[in-house]
């Protein structure tokens, strides 16, 4: 990870020395441990503040949209799907980008790892290949990394960048004998009333504070419907029909294009498991359409495209 | 039609109206008289499966919507008088003889389905469990004699086993006098089989008995590849001779000899006659008053070049009475008509149009609303349910309306009178009728509005008869309740309707037709008879596309001949200008006004102005790489050897034997249609070859004959010149070697089970015919193409040749692989539909379309990509560049980018968000 | 329970569906008076919002035809 970010921080300081592009986006060492934050920087010396570990979890794709500058920008795979997904969506232009890919190794579960150390102040994270160590003031743990990746991380099966100008690294190994949807088959499973029950639970602690949305580099639009007036769609309040109307309304604008970067998840304060809604859908479009979100450049997601000969039995 | 006299541009008709005894113009539809008529007979129209009052309507979807009295079994009881509120019925009605001036003339009569009963070996008198595929179609229907239940007859018992016969009145000259095929047979009985499995609850075995599979039509092959495949159809190559009824289950046993000669026999619970058409006695009858000829099959006589003049100048003929045909090819004969109606009668277009009164609107935006709802009784239509008082109550306390009425029949005219001066009395702004349906009412009403000078779109109209009183009739309380309710949801919307405007948009008059093939030559032609100027661009640097290289029509017509001629007139017409070796280059506009860039051969560009586009972008033969092709000189394509037949090749009479494989490069996997044309043109060739030399060995070797029509008798004539046929399948397809001194061709002979070889000196291969696939094309025009890589049209079936994307139109084999008189059809058809924009000259837009708010838009595209006619765009400059914008000109008003705008930056007006939530609202 | 009578909110296709409970008024069929319906232009035109809305104003069902 180390080798990562100092061929990070060579490849931005080229491309800024040479003028290639007006600014790079990638992250920096949070404040926090765990906790590393999207950083913008403009001028080549800047660029020893850049960092790469497997904290970092917020999608980058989010500081792409309608900017008009020349842009250098990290990418894993999540997150270059996430650049085909805004490209398509006209909220940047392909020559407006230089994608330093980032073959990736997943994302390490910050809540988990609290849990581990039960909750104790956590104060550095070292980070050893297979394996990292949890150091606070009184201890010092060591955890495998592979138990600990975030649930989106540990089933992903595009790790690898899909558009990339420069690679940092090796590509990976992409994961092929992973089960993506054991979790939501088990709630399709489910009888209404039950599935009812699931998703009330879900998301009961919901405090609509819009965090996902803002986390989610699919939510751009200038107003969101849950702001509307005329007419309102859905109320302010904490009520459960209010909620649940949000989390359907989110996750169906998501349909076709999420991309499971887990995001959302990642800056819930209440811990919300909200992919349970985006995955069904990830997985009816992949079922019904042999469609995954951000692949090609040449196709728009299914729920945009109208043809009169669908092929498609469910559609007569 | 008893006569008609005069001449083209002058006919006189004489038609006797016969008595309906009921007067259409004040019959409201509503049907009191059939429920209380106390006489019951056959229904003629569920085919005698059901039954009807003396008085009804033929079917529910009738127009114009009202009821007749059969007088044959109307026993003159006065019943239907006395409860008809309306005062429609007219016992004394006598036949009236009316008489009018026309220019030409179009038939369109039809024909009829054969009637089998004479052919008492298929048992249809004595078991009601065979029935013809009308009789089943009305067992599928919904609004049939069983509802739609899939049912036998004999037992209303649900069948577990169907059998459908086909060529039942077709292609038996033994039992019928039917020499030709039906055409449309083969494709309904697979649609039957496929609708009766959906229909079925359980498992229902279909088999289909018949001796080619004729899927000749644009996807019909894949249809039938799915109904094999997917619906796991059976399909079973026999003509079967015999059905007999099993007396105590009312099964059917059927015999039949397989294709390799066994004899086999098994049991169905239902059998279904594919029957075919008939030209009716009357019909032939009316033909010879008329001194039109008529076919061998009592079809009326067209020519190639002119597929719907018949023999009598000025009297044309679509559908049919002109050869057997589906709807698509009807509806392509029904436009091609009416051009061919204007080429002689366009100076007098438009010379009997009247001018309609404008009446100035009164201003309402900004105002409260206030709202006038009437509310319908429909004579007891409604009334006899619904409290309609307790309705016209409720609707009063309604938030801002300031009106309320009931009214006897709120459509009458005296009441149209009333809402007129109420609107002014009142200073209404918005109006809600409770009545009957928008469907046939609203424009009405609409009216009504516009002559008080409000704004049409101030108006809703809610159901509370169609789906209200009518449906309900057991629960008046609970019906009452929900009319209240649909009154409230129609105020709540209508007052949040604001006043929308209807657009004008001219049209250019200029034509761009791009192609010069027969299609292409002959939109130019008809478009500059009817006045129009005419751009005809053709790739090529010669005129006439593939009809160049072809010898004979189908009906034995000079194809040079005919060619020659048509370019001869498009090339000394004025009006039409002529582009060789040119190619578009850029496309932008829409209806009405497209500017089009061409680049000549030369390197010039020029621009064209024009109204509309006709695609008639041909397609050509495949070349096959399949059977020694190019490889030996004895191989040789269609247009090879009709090369060879106009040059007059000498060589081709001291053939010996002379081969044709059929379905080269079609039907295959690679290539899934049918192409169309290529079974009649080998049976021409083959009739062609044995002419030259009678004693010459002609083989065609084919895996289904697909002769449609009276092509047909080709087929025939072919067989009785002593062609021979041989089947093959697509896995055992024929071997072609070249031996020392002829080609070997090894066939697997379905009877004897074992390969065969014959030798020749000519093998003739029927290959496919591929469209260009010009893809460049199709974005210019935003039209969409299929995985075959022909063009699609707006509608399969109602809309062959035209575009979902307004002022573009389809002909010829851009569309599908076609005959020489099928295109020139379609060329007409598709110049009939650009006169209806064209002779209008301007464009009213409708009010309900889509319209952007770009503070709100995101750019994503979403509503670009996903518009099936191409109505939203960036804006391209200015403060929202990159915003979406709407063309309301292109917009049809289905709302589908707008349910798909995350942004929630689209609208659609007149059933705007707000207003679909405010009836949400109000449920 | 056995009073409980659904409530459905119905959107309608103007041009097929619409037209089909127009005809099922016309053949006189009787079906319980529980839909209340929305004519739409299309059915392309009901916006998943539509739906929810629905269920949010307490519809038990809701059903797009078209």
């Amino acid at each position: 990870m180390v080798k990562y970010t100092e061929k990070i921080q060579e490849i931005a300081k080229r491309l800024l020395q040479e003028e290639k592009v007006d600014v790079f986006i990638g992250y920096r060492k949070g404040t926090m441990p765990m906790m590393n934050q999207p950083v913008l920087i403009t001028a080549p010396e800047e660029a020893a503040r850049l960092y790469w570990d497997n904290f970092c979890g917020l999608n980058l794709c989010n500081y792409l949209t309608k900017r008009t500058d020349r842009i250098g920008v990290i990418a894993n795979g999540c997150n270059s799907r996430n650049m085909v997904t805004h490209i398509i969506e006209n909220q940047i232009q392909r020559e407006q980008l230089y994608i330093v890919g980032i073959p990736c190794e997943g994302m390490i579960d910050h809540r988990a790892v609290m849990r581990a150390v039960h909750y104790k102040e956590i104060l550095d994270i070292e980070q050893n290949g297979k394996t990292f160590v949890v150091k606070g003031a009184d201890f010092e743990e060591t955890f495998e990394k592979e138990k600990f990746l975030q649930s989106n991380c540990a089933v992903c099966t595009h790790r690898n960048p899909v558009i990339y100008d420069e690679l940092v690294g090796e590509l990976v190994e992409e994961q092929t004998d992973v089960s993506a949807y054991e979790d939501v088959e088990k709630v399709e499973a489910m009888d209404p009333e039950k599935k009812q029950g699931f998703f009330t639970r879900l998301i009961g602690r919901c405090i609509r504070c819009y965090a996902c949305r803002n986390a989610c580099p699919l939510c751009y639009c200038p107003t969101c419907f849950v702001d509307e007036s005329k007419p309102q769609w859905v109320g302010k309040s904490i009520d459960p029909t209010d909620t649940l109307t949000f989390h359907f309304l989110r996750a169906y604008h998501c349909a076709g294009r999420c991309t499971d970067c887990g995001a959302c998840e990642r800056v819930c304060p209440m811990g919300i498991p909200m992919r349970q809604f985006t995955k069904k859908l990830n997985k009816d479009c992949l079922e019904l359409f042999s469609w995954e979100a951000g692949l090609t450049l040449d196709q728009r997601p299914p729920l945009d495209v109208y043809r009169p000969d669908d092929y498609n039995d469910f559609i007569k | 039609m008893e006569s008609v006299e005069g001449a083209p541009g002058d006919f006189t008709v004489t038609l006797v109206n016969y008595p309906r005894f009921i007067d259409p113009d004040v019959c409201t539809g509503c049907g009191q008289c059939a429920q209380a008529c106390p006489i019951t007979g056959v229904n003629e129209y569920d085919c005698g499966l059901g039954k009807r009052a003396a008085i009804s309507i033929r079917y529910a979807q009738a127009i114009p919507l009202a009821y007749n009295i059969d007088r044959d079994i109307c026993i003159g009881c006065g019943l239907c008088e006395k409860v008809c509120l309306a005062e429609a019925v007219r016992y004394d009605d006598r036949p009236r003889k009316t008489e009018l001036r026309v220019g030409a003339l179009v038939l369109t009569p039809g024909s009829k389905v054969f009637d089998p009963k004479d052919l008492d070996t298929l048992c249809c008198r004595e078991s009601p469990n065979v029935v013809t595929s009308m009789e089943f179609e009305r067992i599928l229907s919904a609004s049939g004699p069983y509802l739609g239940h899939l049912m036998r007859p004999y037992d209303r018992e649900e069948p577990a086993k169907i059998a459908w016969l086909q060529c039942v009145g077709s292609r038996d000259i033994h039992r019928c006098d039917h020499g030709y095929c039906s055409s449309v047979c083969c494709m309904y009985a697979i649609k039957e089989a496929v609708i009766a499995k959906e229909h079925a609850r359980g498992d229902l075995d279909c088999a289909i008995f018949f001796m080619d599979m004729r899927t000749y039509g644009k996807d019909f092959e894949r249809y039938y590849e799915d109904a094999r495949n997917k619906h796991k159809i059976r399909f079973i190559r026999s003509r079967v001779h015999t059905v007999d009824e099993i007396r105590d289950t009312g099964d059917l046993l059927i015999q039949y000899a397989t294709e390799d000669g066994r004899l086999k026999a098994e049991t169905f619970d239902m059998v279904v006659l594919s029957v075919g058409f008939e030209t009716p006695r009357e019909l032939i009858d009316l033909s010879r008053t008329l001194q039109l000829q008529l076919t061998e099959g009592n079809f009326c006589q067209t020519s190639s070049f002119a597929p719907v003049s018949t023999s009598r100048e000025g009297i044309f003929v679509g559908g049919a009475f002109q050869n057997p045909k589906d709807i698509p090819q009807s509806v392509i004969d029904a436009s091609a008509a009416a051009c061919a109606v204007g080429e002689i009668l366009s100076p007098s277009r438009h010379t009997l149009t009247k001018a309609k009164e404008k009446i100035p609107e009164l201003p309402v935006v900004g105002e409260r609303p206030r709202i006038g709802v009437f509310v319908c009784k429909c004579g007891i239509n409604i009334a006899g349910v619904v409290d309609v008082d307790a309705v016209r109550e409720y609707a009063a306390g309604l938030p801002y309306v300031v009106y309320a009425a009931d009214n006897l029949y709120t459509c009458s005219q005296d009441t149209q009178d009333a809402i007129s001066r109420v609107i002014k009395e009142n200073h209404l702004n918005r109006v809600v009728v409770a009545a009957c349906t928008p469907k046939t009412h609203e424009p009405l009403f609409q009216e009504t509005l516009a002559a008080a000078g409000l704004n049409k779109y101030l108006f809703e109209m809610t159901n509370i008869r169609n789906q209200d009183s009518w449906v309900h009739r057991d629960s008046p309380e609970l019906a009452t309740e929900k009319a209240k309710d649909l009154v409230r949801m129609a105020v709540a919307k209508v007052a949040l309707m604001e006043p929308l405007q209807e657009s004008t948009l001219s049209i250019d008059q200029n034509v761009l037709v791009v192609g010069g093939g027969v299609a292409g030559l002959m939109c130019a032609r008809t478009l500059s008879r009817q006045g129009y100027e005419v751009f005809l661009i053709e790739r090529s640097n010669v005129l006439g596309g593939q009809a160049l290289d072809l010898y004979q029509t189908w009906k034995g017509e000079d194809i040079q001949d005919q060619v020659c001629k048509l370019i001869d007139d498009v090339e000394r017409d004025v009006r039409i200008h002529v582009y060789l070796s040119t190619e578009l280059t850029s496309v932008e506009g829409f209806v009405g006004n497209f500017k089009t860039q061409v680049k000549t051969g030369d390197g010039r560009t020029s621009q064209i102005e024009h109204g509309v586009a006709i695609l008639a972008t041909g397609a050509q033969e495949y070349r096959p790489e399949e059977y020694l092709y190019g490889r030996d000189p004895r191989v040789m394509t269609h247009l090879e050897l009709d090369r060879r037949f106009m040059a007059g090749d000498p060589a081709l009479k001291e053939i010996q034997s002379a081969v044709f494989i059929q379905c080269v490069g079609s039907r295959e996997p690679e290539r899934p249609y049918c192409s169309r044309v290529c079974c009649t043109h080998s049976m021409e060739s083959a009739l062609h070859l044995k002419e030259l030399n009678p004693d010459m060995e002609v083989v065609i070797l084919y895996r289904d004959i697909r002769t449609y029509g009276e092509r047909e008798y080709l087929y025939r004539a072919a067989r009785e010149a002593g062609v021979r046929f041989f089947r093959f399948s697509l896995d055992r397809k024929p071997r072609v070697r070249a031996g020392e001194d002829r080609l070997e061709i090894e066939v697997m002979d379905t009877i004897l089970g074992r390969p065969i070889v014959m030798k020749a000196d000519l093998l003739t291969l029927a290959a496919a015919i591929v469209p260009y696939r010009d893809q460049k094309l199709a974005q210019f025009f935003k039209v969409p193409m299929n995985e075959d890589g022909f063009f699609v049209e707006a509608h399969a079936k109602l809309g062959p040749s035209e575009f979902a994307t307004d002022g573009v139109f389809l002909c010829g084999m851009a569309h599908y692989p076609k005959s020489i008189d099928e295109s020139a059809a379609q060329a007409l058809a598709a110049s009939s539909r650009a006169v209806t924009l064209l002779a209008r000259k301007e464009f009213q837009v409708s009010g309900t379309v889509a319209e952007v708010n770009p503070l709100y838009c995101s750019g994503c595209g979403v509503c670009v990509e996903i518009c099936p006619y191409s109505a939203p765009s960036f804006v391209s400059e200015g403060r929202f560049a990159g915003k979406a914008q709407i063309n309301p000109v292109l917009c049809k008003g289905c709302g589908l980018c707008v349910a798909s705008c995350r942004s929630g930056a689209l609208n659609l007006k007149g059933f705007g968000e707000d207003q679909i939530i405010a009836m949400i609202n109000e449920m | 329970m056995s009073e409980w009578e659904a409530k459905i909110t119905t959107f309608l296709c103007n041009w097929c569906s619409y037209g089909a409970a127009d005809l099922a008024g016309v053949s006189r069929f009787q079906y319980p008076p529980n839909f209340r319906i929305i004519r739409v232009p299309c059915s392309a035109r009901v916006s998943p919002k539509f739906i929810l809305a629905a269920f949010r104003h307490g519809a038990d069902g809701v059903w797009v035809s078209g």
